[in-house]
């Protein structure tokens, strides 16, 4: 829980950033070419955004409007736009129609989720009225984008001196010393970059690695390693306190600022969930507009790729013990685990309910369970399903994206709050991550493709060398060793195709290697694509207060700016897909009403209700959440109709893609007299159907 | 006034008659005050109009020693006021220890804002008369909101009600989520001013769920397996207003704003009433702004009803304890409350009450590391007669009659003996619309959790008291020990010892182990004085020091002034002439001592 000090966090920062290049012999060999060379993504001023945003606004008066939700905390505007043809086609206001939010960049430097938006908005409104599927979307549906909700970490990049800062601009004291930001990074160098500098020191923890000597690595002194180096981020020693750069400019990072499985006592996330006028201008905009269905989302996290979840699953959360006072009342056993459906049972055998509705979310709340925390089995299809597709259309768009890299969300991440709390899809993709350089496949070596198609014997026979080598490869966990496979195998408790369908769906992570420098893909991507601008040889220099320093390191924005032709491929490809989720989300329909004719006078009316499109009505997460609607089905009687079984509102749950489900209602009424049927709910719409009793 | 209930406890009567006496007592005392320049009464219940003009009459009457300033606006418009108490002529308000007490969070457990008044009252009425009043003023600031919800506050004095609500606050809420808010609440069918009960007695006998009480036909008694009943109990007053076939199922509001605060919040899945997010009603946005507007605020004291308990957290178990040594802090002062405050447990909340999760007090002792507690105004009169049941017993007890038994015997004997039935409501004939022949009766609006007006008094005095007392306990810090010795030309070995003569630490445990706020620093002041070597002095005569790291002519006390205890420092100054030494505490406040070196 503690503040880690300076030291460390400078630590972990070199281990992923810092480059080293062995003194003056190789600074040489590799001069310094100009970053112009290079024709990075363009970063776009937020001025120019929101000019952009206005101009498109001002040209499509009749679909497009943009709504300020509130300021961030340097006072900068947060804009959501909003798409809606006026005159919908399904006849219901703007805000009754389901809604599609589309966020970007609460990182605050994501700058091709921000570009991705604007795209995003720009299809749709070039679209309307030309292509089909557009204009039916901006006809029956309401599309929110927000293509910048950290206005001030953006800001801050387009400083002279480039430096990563995904804070906002609330004023926090880091340090805890009662002053705040008064000691942030300089570029003493004045290369416009901040980056990292070293110095020889008898504490220090670091050392050239090996077998990339631009990189430093921590010392092991398991293995007779001694650290050379201290290693600070560029800057001086502004308040006097010993420390360099320990309090910065900005104070928190809006996507760790959500409330599901929020770290407290954690400066950068906040002090409580919330706390910041960007996620409060958000969430309050999303709590006003219930109609939102679905939320697309632009952030360096990959959750369409990743599915794992901050939170530790825990044991037997679904089957619960019964407190001992409940427990003897209920005539359940205390020392024994109930699902939560048998404790309703129980509940409901008693008589408890009175009249009301005993649910699985209200014992659960009442037994005080606690969040969830894991993706929900029942909607776990669609997040496969949707994955299986990305998967797909990357590999077909050419997009050379490593799956391991993709990044799950973090805690107190805005895409888990969607989905936990908020209770609707959400999907976030970062659209492009640094590619890692082709080895050469050699021609033995084994592939999930190829384990797929192999029998088991032909695994067992590949040996236990070949099999450890896979496992590295796929990043797999310590404990799984070559030899246990082939026993299992052998047992048949696995075989080799299974293990193949396993692997896909594991958390990727990177390859547990410890002899390559995990920082020696970026290192090489600069030499090959950047033209060696993605880092900064060493160079002497003298330090205030450190004496002689050597600054040098990891270009900032390295992750963030791909060349702009590749950033193209990768906004237009997730842009596409985006749209196509869009034209999933639901509304409610009534496919037909039946009226059959019982006696003189006397029906039975059935209506039938369908979803049509591809998500369900709901998430089952949203359900526990109590945050979806469930269907309200009402029968709308005439004078001198009688409703004589059912109720007036009946409510469905919810309905599967392509579901249909009959409420039925026996009724008195005349002939030729007519009834109605409105079905809907805020996150569907609404929609109705009438009949004349024949 | 504790001996005479232990003396008594046998015997009913004369508890309720010596509780009575006291009460009456009470009430009359302060009234009768001599240097009192505004008169309250403390036999009232102060509605939003009332509270506003008291305060104005006390800021007119104590200008130096009183601000009145609103906070924010509740969601209906109204101000929700903060008060800061202080002599400013001893300091500024904010480098003393600051105090904070809140009320009515709850719109129906209203007699906090009385209680918070009285405090006000009393610790201005009394300044420069009693030793403690005057002190407090002296060397505390305390920051008052006497009433957090004005809106339902008002709606449960003036409108009709029942004991139970309006809790929430007025934001329209969809409580039964079919798209409408706050369409369909109880109705006060009888006129009688409360929203009381519906029963019904069934036409074909036997049929019902519930039968009379054999010796008392007020209360309805649910039957037993085997047993018939005559009688339907049909819940609140009302009709269904939306026709959706429910009664009174979307009252006004709907939420509970005292589990709408930042620490440890839950979604409403997991803790009914959070709100979608934390702080995002007013009025607890108000209240937190006006609290972090005061980083000096080093205890709290959070008001509700009823079952007399003084509370701390935390509200629920997934966080863990309290750490041990803050709890040595509440228990401190939690216990010597329970001989101020009688028949008051001093309990913990998720633990002996309930889970909170996203109270008030876990937030202010979490979040800012200010020691916090929450008192259950009133024990239910009812239960200060008889024994408290065992913690083993309360595994058997039946939950089901428990939850759907209309009233107990000893209740109506309290209703027409002590509160002369004024708060009863006896079971009268109604039509109702649905149901046909029904009858409405039962407990009224304040028949319940809040105390009768004759004992209102007696709560304010001895939760004022409460208060006063914690506020006394908070850090009280000296500067015990100042000495210069010369040790060459121009510089000095400087001796300093801070005391704290009070239980609280300049510092919780909690602030120093999550860093929630600056720590205490000590500043030598003076033209050319440099600190150039500082450290604990941990042994006096051997003269061992640990280093303390010198940043700009100050050094941070990372871990403050324990309570009870003191800080030893030894500094190495070079200077001349006149200096000040400075003890800087965020929460403990200022100290300063001016020495000369020579």
């Amino acid at each position: 829980m503690k503040k880690p000090n300076f030291i460390v966090v400078a630590g972990f920062l070199v281990l992923f950033c810092v480059i080293l290049s062995q003194g003056k012999v190789l600074s040489q060999s590799t001069p310094q070419p100009k970053a112009s060379k290079v024709n990075l993504l363009p970063v776009r001023s937020p001025q120019e955004i929101t000019a952009s945003l206005r101009a498109l606004v001002s040209e499509n008066p009749k679909i497009a409007r943009l709504l300020t939700i509130g300021r961030s905390s340097g006072n900068q505007e947060i804009n959501v736009l909003e798409l809606a043809a006026d005159a919908g086609t399904s006849g219901l206001p703007k805000e009754a129609r389901p809604a599609i939010l589309v966020t970007a960049n609460l990182e605050g430097l994501h700058f091709l989720g921000t570009e991705a938006a604007c795209l995003l908005a720009r299809k749709l409104v070039d679209g309307y009225k030309k292509d089909k599927t557009i204009t039916e979307i901006v006809e029956r549906r309401t599309i929110y984008i927000a293509p910048l909700l950290n206005p001030d970490a953006y800001t801050s990049w387009m400083t002279k001196v480039k430096w990563e800062r995904m804070t906002n601009s609330r004023p926090v004291d880091e340090d805890n010393d009662g002053q705040v930001d008064e000691d942030g990074p300089e570029d003493l160098n004045g290369d416009g970059l901040i980056t990292m500098m070293r110095v020889k020191d008898p504490e220090g923890t670091f050392l050239p690695d090996p077998r990339e000597p631009r990189l430093l690595k921590m010392a092991d002194p398991k293995k007779g390693e001694k650290g050379i180096y201290k290693v600070y981020s560029e800057g001086v020693d502004n308040d006097g306190d010993g420390e360099i750069n320990e309090d910065p400019a900005g104070g928190v990072e809006v996507n760790r600022n959500f409330p599901h499985d929020f770290e407290y006592f954690i400066k950068t996330g906040g002090l409580w969930p919330v706390s910041e006028p960007e996620s409060q201008a958000l969430l309050r905009f999303m709590n006003e507009h219930q109609s939102i269905a679905l939320v697309l989302n632009f952030s360096t996290e990959n959750t369409i790729l990743n599915l794992q979840q901050t939170g530790q699953a825990r044991a037997g959360a679904d089957r619960v013990r019964v407190p001992r006072m409940y427990a003897s009342f209920l005539g359940l056993d205390p020392d024994q685990e109930y699902t939560l459906k048998e404790i309703v049972e129980a509940m409901k055998g008693l008589g408890m309910a009175a009249g009301m509705e005993i649910t699985e979310e209200m014992v659960a709340s009442f037994l005080g369970l606690g969040p969830a925390v894991t993706i929900d089995r029942q909607d776990m299809p669609i997040f496969e399903a949707v994955q299986k597709e990305y998967k797909e259309l990357i590999n077909k768009a050419g997009l050379d994206y490593p799956e391991r890299r993709a990044k799950p969300v973090e805690k107190g991440s805005f895409v888990a709050y969607c989905y936990f709390q908020y209770g609707v899809p959400v999907f976030s993709s970062d659209l492009w991550t640094v590619p890692e350089p082709k080895k050469p496949a050699e021609k033995d070596t084994l592939t999930p493709e190829k384990l797929k198609k192999m029998t088991s014997e032909e695994f067992i026979g590949l040996g236990e060398e070949k099999i450890a080598a896979f496992l590295k490869e796929q990043g797999a966990p310590g404990n799984f060793s070559a030899a246990s496979l082939i026993a299992m195998v052998k047992s048949g408790q696995v075989t080799p195709a299974r293990m193949a369908e396993m692997l896909e769906k594991m958390p990727k992570r990177p390859p547990t290697s410890d002899e390559e420098h995990p920082d020696t893909y970026l290192l090489q991507w600069s030499e090959t694509t950047l033209a060696g601008s993605g880092f900064v040889n060493w160079k002497p220099y003298k330090h205030p207060t450190l004496g002689e320093v050597e600054i040098g390191g990891l270009a900032p924005g390295i992750k963030l700016l791909p060349p702009a032709a590749l950033a193209q491929k990768a906004i237009e490809t997730h842009v596409d897909f985006y749209l196509k989720l869009i034209e999933r989300v639901p509304e409610i329909e009534i496919q037909e009403i039946r009226a059959k004719n019982l006696g003189e006078g006397v029906y039975e009316i059935s209506a039938f209700l369908t979803n049509s499109k591809w998500f369900p009505t709901s998430t089952a997460q949203g359900r526990r959440a109590m945050t979806s609607w469930p269907i309200r089905v009402k029968l709308n009687l005439e004078k001198g109709q009688q409703l004589f079984s059912g109720r007036t509102t009946v409510t469905v749950p919810f309905l599967n893609s392509g579901e249909v489900k009959k409420v039925v209602w026996t009724i008195r009424g005349k002939k030729g007299t007519r009834i109605t049927v409105e079905a809907g709910s805020p996150k569907l719409g609404k929609t109705a159907s009438t009949l004349i009793l024949p | 006034m504790l001996k005479i209930i232990k003396i008594n406890l046998r015997n009913t009567k004369n508890v309720i008659l010596a509780g009575l006496g006291l009460s009456l007592l009470l009430a009359w005392f302060p009234v009768s005050s001599p240097a009192a320049e505004v008169k309250l009464s403390f036999d009232h219940f102060y509605n939003h109009a009332e509270l506003t003009k008291a305060l104005q009459a006390l800021a007119q009457a104590y200008p130096r020693l009183i601000t009145v300033k609103s906070i924010g606006k509740s969601y209906q418009g109204k101000d929700i006021w903060g008060v800061i108490l202080t002599n400013p002529d001893t300091g500024p308000a904010e480098r003393k220890p600051g105090y904070y007490i809140d009320g009515n969070i709850h719109g129906n457990e209203i007699q906090g804002t009385e209680v918070a008044l009285y405090a006000i009252w009393y610790l201005l009425t009394n300044y420069g008369r009693n030793e403690l009043a005057t002190r407090l003023l002296d060397e505390r600031t305390f920051y008052i909101v006497p009433t957090m919800n004005p809106d339902s506050r008002d709606v449960y004095i003036n409108q009709v009600s029942d004991p139970d609500s309006p809790r929430s606050g007025l934001m329209p809420y969809d409580d039964d989520r079919d798209g409408l808010a706050d369409e369909d609440g109880p109705e006060d069918l009888d006129g009688d001013g409360s929203i009381t009960m519906m029963r019904k007695k069934v036409a074909a006998a036997g049929t019902g769920t519930h039968k009379l009480h054999p010796d008392d036909p007020r209360i309805l008694v649910p039957i037993k397996p085997g047993e018939k009943g005559d009688y339907l109990l049909l819940g609140e007053e009302g009709v269904d207003n939306d026709g959706d076939g429910l009664i009174n199922e979307d009252g006004r509001g709907g939420y509970d704003m005292n589990r709408n605060f930042g620490f440890n919040w839950q979604p409403e899945y997991v803790q009914r009433g959070a709100g979608p997010y934390p702080f995002c009603f007013p009025e607890t946005a108000a209240v937190r702004d006006f609290i972090l507007a005061h980083p000096n605020i080093a205890g709290a004291q959070s008001f509700h009803n009823f079952g007399g308990m003084i509370l701390r957290g935390p509200g629920a178990k997934n966080m863990g304890e309290y750490l041990p040594a803050d709890r040595q802090v509440y228990d401190y002062v939690g216990k010597n409350g329970e001989k101020i405050l009688p028949g008051y447990r001093y309990i913990v909340v998720y633990k002996d009450m309930y889970t909170v999760y996203g109270g008030t007090i876990d937030f202010i002792y979490n979040v800012l590391g200010a020691f916090t507690f929450s008192n259950e105004l009133d024990q239910d009169p009812l239960e200060a007669l008889r024994p408290r049941r065992q913690a083993s017993e309360e595994e058997t007890v039946d939950v089901r009659a428990m939850l759907s038994q209309q009233g107990r015997v000893e209740e109506m004997e309290y209703h027409d003996l002590v509160l002369l039935g004024e708060h009863f409501s006896p079971w009268k004939p109604f039509k109702h619309p649905l149901y046909g022949d029904v009858e409405i009766g039962g407990v009224k609006k304040f028949g319940r959790r809040v105390p009768p007006t004759f004992k209102l008094a007696e709560t304010c005095h001895r939760n004022a008291a409460f208060c006063f007392y914690h506020a006394d306990q908070l850090p009280r810090l000296e500067i015990v020990k100042a000495e210069a010795k010369k040790l060459a030309q121009r510089q000095y070995q400087l001796d300093l010892s801070i005391a704290n003569s009070r239980v609280t630490p300049t510092m919780a445990a909690v602030a120093i182990q999550n860093k929630l706020h600056r720590p205490d620093e000590v500043r030598v002041e003076g033209p050319k004085v440099k600190i150039l070597a500082a450290g604990f002095l941990q042994d006096e005569f051997r003269g061992l020091t640990q280093p303390i790291k010198i940043r700009q002519n100050k050094v941070l006390i990372e871990n403050g002034v324990p309570g009870f205890g003191r800080v030893n420092l030894r500094f190495l100054i070079e200077g001349s002439g006149k200096i000040q030494v400075i003890y800087d505490s965020l929460r403990g406040g200022l100290k300063s001592k001016t020495m000369t070196l020579e």
